[in-house]
């Protein structure tokens, strides 16, 4: 079987309206991948940055992963949500991307969006809070059912990932 | 045909914390420390280190330099785990103790050759205002027990954490792969 290690960092992330940031992040792979060692998905912890734009986590990353195939690489799906000083976290923006597939390490800026909903929810969520947010976290990485979203850009996200892969030429990969 | 047994490969890892940037502190002394899967074992070298204090340069530059040498070697099996270093930079406050000004961690680059790596730097969030004043006042801000946390990526939810930017740590590391683990 051939395996892959990705080892890296959710640096952090800039652009965002609001400050006291945080991420969920997590894995999606196809059925030919199995996890050996390694967490699949975690959180950050809230970031709030007092001078400037970019709110940092250092959150690392490091997954062990086996494959018996190509499809289904993985790909990183993320979360970012704001907290307000009362503790309730409102949803920043929505974002995913592809691990790389070329050994070596890797500056990735991962875009992010948010779903908009009708006047009156915008209107809700610029004075109260809250606002619409996925019912099915796959959508963030699949894009069977976008046609039906209505989204605003969100920030960006900057990961630093390293990729080590191991046994792809005995499959006749070359990477 | 005869499966290979489990290789062991070495990582050395050569080089300096060589500056930082706090714009409002001065005094300030860092500590490192490796984080590593089970799989790894420092082999020769220090793992833990505590720099000298170092005061601002008077000069324009307002440079915080160690020059605090990193030298240290690693074996494992598996490039699970591979090695992070954290920083932890220490300082004095107004009334002469010490507390913490910035966590950060990074990992150890792969690819042999000089890689130069600026961390940013944290420090926990105080829960509520009037703990930020008592914590101010009595000299004990919040801390980590253990700072390798900072490396870990479990249970970093609830956690809040504030950044003051720039307030970075350089680092110089120059890994060698003595065994190379992929050739690919």
């Amino acid at each position: 079987m051939a395996e892959a290690h990705v080892i890296g960092q959710i640096v952090g992330a800039t652009g965002f309206s609001e400050n006291s940031l945080f991420c969920k992040w997590g894995v999606h792979t196809g059925a030919a991948w199995k996890l050996l060692s390694g967490i699949r998905e975690g959180q950050t912890q809230v970031d709030t940055p007092q001078i400037g734009d970019m709110a940092y986590w250092s959150h690392p990353i490091d997954l062990h992963f086996a494959t018996k195939g190509l499809q289904g690489w993985p790909r990183l799906h993320l979360q970012v949500w704001s907290q307000d000083s009362f503790g309730r976290c409102q949803l920043a923006g929505y974002g995913f991307c592809h691990v790389p597939s070329s050994p070596g390490t890797h500056k990735l800026d991962c875009p992010t969006w948010r779903p908009l909903g009708s006047w009156r929810e915008q209107l809700a969520r610029a004075f109260v809070g809250g606002g619409p947010q996925l019912l099915h976290g796959d959508t963030i990485y699949s894009g069977a059912d976008r046609y039906r979203l209505h989204t605003a850009a969100g920030g960006t996200v900057h990961l630093e990932l390293g990729l080590l892969l191991r046994h792809f030429d005995r499959y006749g990969v070359e990477c | 045909m005869a499966a290979a047994g489990p290789s062991v490969f070495l990582l050395m890892v050569n080089g300096q914390v060589e500056s930082a940037q706090f714009p409002e502190y001065d005094d300030l002394y860092c500590k490192y420390c490796f984080v590593y899967g089970q799989d790894w074992a420092p082999t020769a070298g220090l793992e833990e280190g505590i720099s000298q204090i170092t005061s601002k340069s008077q000069d324009v530059r307002q440079a915080l330099v160690w020059n605090f040498p990193i030298d240290v070697t690693f074996k494992s099996t598996n490039p699970y785990g591979w090695p992070q270093i954290v920083l932890s930079v220490y300082g004095p406050d107004v009334f002469g103790n010490d507390v913490v000004r910035g966590y950060g961690a990074v990992h150890v680059p792969f690819s042999p050759g000089r890689h130069k790596r600026t961390i940013p730097m944290f420090v926990p969030e105080s829960a509520s205002t009037l703990q930020k004043f008592t914590s101010w006042f009595m000299g004990r801000r919040p801390e980590y027990t253990d700072p390798k946390v900072v490396a870990q990526g479990e249970g970093r939810e609830g956690e809040n954490t504030e950044t003051e930017i720039p307030r970075v740590a350089r680092l110089w590391l120059c890994p060698a792969q003595l065994t190379l683990f992929c050739p690919q």
